[in-house]
C-alpha cells in the first residue's frame, strides 16, 4: 500500500524536476521498509528458515534489498530524489509478488537445495537486479534527456547526474546483468541434472530466457558496432526490462521444471 | 573588594568596546552613478593610511573600508554616533576624497540595528548589483582582513565582521539566493555540465568572435574545458582571440571539417542566414558517432536552424533560451530575499543582544538613530547610466 502511495507521489515529485531532498517520500519508504522487515522476519521466525524457498518469497525478498539499498543511499539528502525511481519500481514488483499461485507451500526441504541450482538461480536472479538497475538509470537518463531538449527549467534545477554519466551507468549495468545471466544460464544448462522424461527443448522459460538473453545481446551489439547510445539505448534497457517484468512470473508458472 | 577594585578597569573597558555603536556611511550602485562612486573609490594600497587618518582625526575608534566598483563603504565604531559623527564621518571621505561637488541623497549612513543588517545583506550579496552573488564576499574578506592586519579593528567590528561571514555562509546553505546562474555565460556552463560527465575534456569551438562568446567560452574555460577553437571571418581576429583564450585559431570556411572533435559550439557571427543547419549536421553528427552536442547560439539573427534540435544527442540553446534560464534564477532568488532577510534581522538581533548582556549597561543605544539618508534596497531606482 505505502509502495504505492509513494509510486503515485513520485509522480508529483518528477514533474517537480527532483529539486529538493525529499524526506516526504523517504518517509514513506523506510515507513514501508520497516513494515516489510517486520513482515519478513516474522515469517522467517514462523517457518524457521529464511524465507527465499518460493517465487512469491525471493520477489519479497528482491523487494526488501531494493528498498533497503535506498535506505542506506538516501541517509545522503542530495540522494533522496533516487526514490521518485525506486518507488514506482518497488509497486510494480510487489503486485507481482501478490499474483496467485507464486506462493505455494513447501515441505521441509527449500526448493533452493542443490548447490548448482542456488547458484544458477543467485546468477540470474542478479542479472535481473543489474538489468533492473540499468532501467532505472534509463528512466533518469530519459527525463534528464527530454527536459534539455525542450528547454524545461527542471533539467537545470534537477539532481540527476548528466545524462553522459546515466548513459555510461546503463552500458556498465546492462554489460554485468549480461554477463550475470550468460553465467547463470551456463550454470543451468550444463550442470543441473533435470528429472527423467523432462527436456529443455519443451520448457517456454527456457525458452523465454533464449529469448531475453538475445534481446540484450542485440541492444549491446546496436550500442557497440551501431554507435545507438542516447535516447535508444535508454529506450532499449528500460523495454527490455520491462519484457523482463510482464513476462517473467507468468513464464515461470507455465515452466514444469521452474515453477 | 581588592579584587573587584582591580577589575574594574578592566571590566569598564570591555564595556565601552562592547557599548560602542557601529555605523556604516557610504555609496553604492543604488544610490549613486558610476561616475559619482569612482570620485569615492579608495585604491588598494592607499586604504591603511586612510583607515589610519580616520581613527587619528578621532572619527572613528575602529573602522573597516570597503571599495569595490559597485560601493564605498565605511563601516566604524565609536564612542557615540550622534549626528556630528556622521558628519565627521562624511567630511572625512569627502576630504579624503577631494570631492567638491554637491552630495544629497547619494551618501547614506546608519545606524544600530540598521548598520549590521546592512553588513549583513553585504556579505550575502543581497545588495549587490546581481542579487546573491558572491564576490562581494570575498572582497569584503579582504578589506577586513586588511584592517585587522593595520590594527584598526577592535572587538565591536571584529565581532560583527566574523558574524555576517558566518551569517553569509548560513544563508548559502539555508536558502536559494545564491543558486544558479544568473548570466548567460554561467547557464551555459551549467547546461553543458547537466549533458557531459565532466566538462575536463571537452573541445569548445567559438564561430564568430564576438564578446558574449568570448565570455561564454572564458566561463567554459575556467571550469576545465579542454580548449577552443575560434573560427571568425576575420582571420586576425579570430587569432587574437585564440591567443588570448589559449586555443587556436581556425579558418572560416573550414570550421565544418574540426566538428569531429567538437563537443560544445558558441555561434555569435552577423551571418544573415543560418550557417549550420539540419543538412550539415546530420553527417557530422554520424562522424562524431553520435556523441552529445551542445549548441549555443547567442546570434542575433540566429546562425542555426531550430531544427537540429530535433537531432538525437544534439542540443541547442538560443540566447532567449539561455536569457530565459537566467531570468528564472533571478525571480528565484528574488522569492528567496524574505526568507533571507528574516534570518538577518535575527542574527543581527542576537548579536546587538549579546554584545548588550557581555556590555553590562549597554541598556538603551545612545544618542544616535537611524540616520537614513537614503534607502539601500532600491532596485527600482537604479541609475540608468550603471
Amino acid at each position: 500500500m505505502i509502495y504505492g502511495v509513494s509510486a503515485i507521489y513520485s509522480v508529483f515529485l518528477w514533474r517537480k524536476g527532483f529539486r529538493e531532498d525529499d524526506r516526504v517520500n523517504f518517509s514513506m519508504l523506510l515507513l514501508a521498509g520497516i513494515l516489510h522487515t517486520t513482515a519478513m522476519l516474522k515469517r522467517g521466525l514462523g517457518f524457521d528458515r529464511c524465507p527465499v524457498n518460493n517465487l512469491y518469497e525471493a520477489t519479497a525478498f528482491l523487494l526488501w534489498t531494493i528498498v533497503a539499498a535506498y535506505l542506506v543511499v538516501g541517509a545522503w539528502p542530495r540522494l533522496r530524489f533516487l526514490g521518485a525511481f525506486a518507488a514506482p519500481l518497488l509497486f510494480c514488483v510487489g503486485v507481482f509478488a501478490m499474483m496467485p499461485g507464486l506462493d505455494n507451500p513447501y515441505g521441509a526441504h527449500p526448493e533452493f537445495r542443490h548447490d548448482w541450482v542456488s547458484l544458477h538461480a543467485a546468477l540470474v536472479l542478479l542479472s535481473y537486479g543489474a538489468f533492473g538497475l540499468g532501467s532505472v538509470a534509463g528512466l533518469m537518463y530519459l527525463t534528464q534527456e527530454h527536459d534539455l531538449k525542450f528547454h524545461k527549467m527542471r533539467a537545470i534545477f534537477s539532481r540527476l547526474p548528466p545524462i553522459q554519466r546515466l548513459e555510461l551507468v546503463i552500458q556498465r549495468l546492462t554489460i554485468t546483468g549480461f554477463a550475470l545471466l550468460t553465467a547463470g544460464l551456463v550454470v543451468g544448462a550444463v550442470w543441473l541434472a533435470l528429472p527423467a522424461g523432462v527436456s529443455y527443448l519443451d520448457d517456454p522459460k527456457v525458452h523465454w530466457s533464449i529469448l531475453v538473453w538475445l534481446l540484450y545481446l542485440t541492444l549491446l551489439i546496436m550500442n557497440w558496432r551501431f554507435a545507438q547510445g542516447g535516447r535508444r539505448f535508454a529506450w532499449g534497457a528500460v523495454g527490455c526490462f520491462l519484457f523482463v517484468l510482464l513476462t517473467f512470473w507468468g513464464v515461470n508458472l507455465m515452466s514444469p521444471i521452474h515453477h | 573588594m581588592a579584587a573587584a577594585g582591580f577589575l574594574s578597569p578592566i571590566v569598564d573597558r570591555r564595556a565601552s568596546f562592547l557599548t560602542m555603536p557601529i555605523v556604516v556611511i557610504g555609496l553604492s550602485h543604488h544610490t549613486s552613478p558610476v561616475e559619482l562612486r569612482e570620485r569615492f573609490a579608495f585604491a588598494e594600497a592607499k586604504i591603511p593610511e586612510a583607515l589610519q587618518r580616520l581613527r587619528s582625526t578621532g572619527a572613528a575608534d575602529e573602522a573597516v573600508i570597503l571599495s569595490t566598483c559597485n560601493r564605498v563603504e565605511i563601516y566604524a565604531a565609536m564612542m557615540q554616533a550622534d549626528r556630528a559623527a556622521f558628519q565627521a564621518l562624511q567630511g572625512f571621505l569627502v576630504d579624503w576624497c577631494n570631492y567638491r561637488g554637491p552630495l544629497n541623497d547619494e551618501v547614506y549612513s546608519l545606524g544600530e540595528p540598521q548598520s549590521i543588517e546592512h553588513l549583513f545583506k553585504v556579505a550575502c550579496g543581497l545588495d549587490s548589483m546581481v542579487l546573491g552573488e558572491t564576490e562581494i564576499l570575498g572582497q569584503l574578506k579582504k578589506a577586513y582582513e586588511l584592517a585587522l592586519q593595520h590594527k584598526h579593528t577592535g572587538g565591536r567590528l571584529n565581532k560583527a565582521f566574523q558574524k555576517a561571514f558566518n551569517v553569509a555562509k548560513q544563508i548559502r546553505t539555508e536558502t536559494n539566493i545564491q543558486r544558479g546562474s544568473v548570466s548567460v555565460g554561467s547557464v551555459a556552463v551549467e547546461l553543458a555540465e547537466k549533458i557531459f560527465s565532466a566538462l575536463q575534456n571537452r573541445q569548445v569551438m567559438v564561430i564568430g568572435a564576438g564578446e558574449t562568446s568570448e565570455r561564454t567560452a572564458r566561463a567554459l574555460l575556467s571550469r576545465g574545458a579542454r580548449s577552443i577553437l575560434v573560427a571568425n571571418r576575420s582571420y586576425d581576429r579570430a587569432q587574437a582571440l585564440a591567443g588570448e583564450l589559449g586555443g587556436r585559431a581556425v579558418p572560416f570556411d573550414r570550421w565544418a571539417a574540426e566538428f569531429e572533435k567538437i563537443d560544445i559550439v558558441i555561434s555569435s557571427t552577423a551571418a544573415p542566414h543560418f550557417i549550420l543547419d539540419r543538412v550539415k549536421l546530420e553527417p557530422l553528427m554520424k562522424l562524431r558517432k553520435n556523441r552529445p552536442l551542445l549548441l549555443i547560439d547567442i546570434a542575433v539573427p540566429r546562425d542555426i536552424e531550430p531544427e537540429v534540435n530535433f537531432l538525437e544527442n544534439v542540443y541547442l540553446y538560443n540566447i532567449d533560451d539561455l536569457q530565459a534560464i537566467a531570468d528564472d534564477y533571478l525571480q528565484q532568488r528574488r522569492e528567496e530575499i524574505a526568507r533571507c532577510q528574516t534570518i538577518i534581522r535575527e542574527k543581527a538581533s542576537a548579536l546587538l543582544g549579546a554584545d548588550r548582556r557581555s556590555g553590562f549597561a549597554f541598556g538603551s543605544s545612545p544618542a544616535f538613530g537611524p540616520e537614513r539618508t537614503s534607502v539601500q534596497a532600491r532596485p527600482g531606482s537604479l541609475n540608468p547610466g550603471l
